[in-house]
């Protein structure tokens, strides 16, 4: 059997069994091709044209003959999967809900906070001239994202700067 | 003679009806219960949001007069209330939060369902294409058959697992397996990356990571802005009462809520605090009665009203050398510990603002 580097340039023309003589077929099926334009025969002497070899590569892994691979289990083993899927997925409704009330519980706390604002005057009691003048200021959405720092964007990470938290920083 | 008198009669009643609305309308009844119930529904309502402070402010002589000229409806009639008004403090308050560092820690669940995933997904995989990514019989290729012969999986954090092989079946691990925890799966593709590349070369050790739990943990520094790296930390101050309280202050002027809470970061933790104020709507309040009000002059003051400005802080320390109200001492704390400064009252009408993380 030629080696496997020896074969560089020739794809299209590997028959499957040549690289894996261990698998026989009665009906030898030609490898499906990258391109759908007909591949010119090679001239005699010189070779086809040059192919590059990490397409050749690739194409040799995508078309494994173990693919698509089986994934079987036993009957046991198959219901312990079902019951570690429902389990994930319980937990995950859980994990949701939690986050889902604490936004709540965050909404309820800004509306009742807005409701009282838009009642009172300066003096924090109802009526006068000016009540409400809080509470529309607050509502005001201009501007609202001038000035945010950049580093508002930062995400966490799963192990934390070598630094640490600058507790150093001066303004100015 | 006697229709005339009667239509002149009612002429008056209504007259009167009216100037007695008036008055009323201007007096904008003041306090419930100084008024009958049903006088006070036959006037005319003002806006729901009529101030009965105002109202008590205005001079009601009108009516005195009114009282004199029609007895009937003497009766119902208050005397002239007190010229005094009521109000509630306002106050702007801030919650200066440090946002998570970290990613949380993972349960057990899962942390041995990601290595379940993981290990499935070996099975699943098509195998390895080493020509690919090493060329043939170069230092890397000798390398890494090297190392996928001892774990027998090109992955380099799942454990010693081989998905092709007769044991492909046997994916799963114990409850408890070192091979499921992060501190391991990070030192083990540490390992991977400190050995040479070239048999030459000299083993080169890579710099570890930090250790999630930090020196300001362990000391339980509560002014450190490096513990708790996987919580939201708050800003807390004592107050000169000794109360443990946000930082807030009077609303000064015609200033929003929104200038208010830059203005008490800079009066609280000084300058150097990069900070930025979240919006300009509240994000809570708390309202506190005192027991007796406290009058200055024709003025009562009922209580306080505090509405809480959510406020990030991104770098700086707070520092309280240079505060205007008086506060002691500060600290950065989580949500539970916060818990245990502030009083129940405070707590209650604060936690909604607190994050469960």
């Amino acid at each position: 059997m030629k080696s496997f580097w020896s074969l560089n340039g020739l794809a299209g023309t590997w028959p499957a069994c040549q690289i894996f003589p261990s698998r026989t077929l009665a009906v030898q099926l030609p490898i499906s091709r990258f391109s759908t334009s007909a591949t010119l025969q090679a001239r005699k002497g010189k070779g086809g044209p040059k192919k590059d070899k990490r397409i050749v590569l690739i194409r040799y892994f995508l078309n494994h003959p173990r693919t698509p691979r089986p994934l079987r289990f036993s009957r046991l083993r198959a219901l312990r999967h079902w019951a570690i899927h429902r389990a994930w997925n319980l937990y995950k409704a859980k994990q949701r809900d939690r986050e889902e009330r604490d936004l709540e519980r965050m909404y309820n706390s800004m509306r009742l906070a807005c409701e009282e604002l838009r009642q009172i005057g300066e003096n924090g009691m109802p009526g006068g001239k000016d009540e409400g003048r809080l509470y529309r200021v607050a509502m005001e959405k201009r501007n609202i994202w001038q000035g945010a720092p950049i580093e508002y964007a930062r995400i966490q990470t799963d192990w934390p700067s070598k630094s640490g938290w600058n507790h150093e920083w001066k303004r100015g | 003679m006697e229709a005339s008198v009667r239509l002149l009669h009612r002429y008056e009643m209504s007259a009167t009806q009216h100037t007695l609305r008036r008055a009323f309308t201007a007096q904008a009844h003041p306090a419930k219960g100084v008024i009958c119930r049903s006088c006070r529904a036959g006037i005319v309502r003002r806006h729901a949001s009529s101030s009965a402070a105002a109202a008590e402010a205005a001079p009601a002589p009108e009516i005195n007069i009114l009282a004199e000229q029609i007895p009937r409806t003497a009766e119902h009639i208050p005397k002239a209330a007190p010229a005094v008004t009521q109000s509630y403090q306002m106050r702007a308050g801030v919650v200066l939060s440090r946002p998570p560092q970290i990613t949380r820690d993972l349960t057990p669940f899962e942390k041995s369902f990601f290595l379940y995933q993981r290990r499935l997904n070996e099975r699943l995989a098509l195998p390895f294409t080493r020509y690919f990514y090493f060329r043939k019989d170069t230092p890397a290729d000798i390398q890494y058959k090297r190392r996928v012969k001892e774990r027998q999986t090109p992955a380099r954090d799942i454990g010693k697992y081989n998905a092709y092989g007769a044991e492909g079946w046997n994916d799963e691990l114990l409850v408890g397996a070192v091979e499921s925890e992060p501190e391991h799966q990070m030192q083990e593709l540490l390992k991977d990356a400190e050995e040479p590349t070239k048999e030459e070369e000299t083993a080169t050790s890579l710099e570890q990571p930090m250790p999630r739990i930090t020196e300001a943990d362990k000391l339980n520094d509560q002014k450190s802005l490096n513990r708790l790296l996987q919580r939201t930390l708050y800003l807390l101050v004592q107050n000169q009462q000794g109360r443990w309280v946000f930082p807030n202050d009077i609303l000064q002027g015609r200033e929003n809520l929104h200038m208010a809470a830059e203005r008490v970061l800079v009066q609280t933790g000084g300058i150097n605090m990069n900070t930025w104020v979240v919006g300009n709507a509240p994000i809570g309040y708390y309202k506190f009665d005192l027991l007796k009000p406290v009058v200055d002059g024709p003025n009562q003051v009922l209580g306080e009203k505090v509405f809480f400005m959510k406020a990030r802080i991104m770098a700086g320390q707070a520092d309280l050398a240079t505060n205007l109200f008086g506060l002691k001492d500060f600290k950065w704390l989580s949500g539970e510990e916060l818990q245990t400064h502030v009083s129940p009252l405070y707590w209650k009408s604060v936690r909604g603002m607190i994050l469960e993380r």
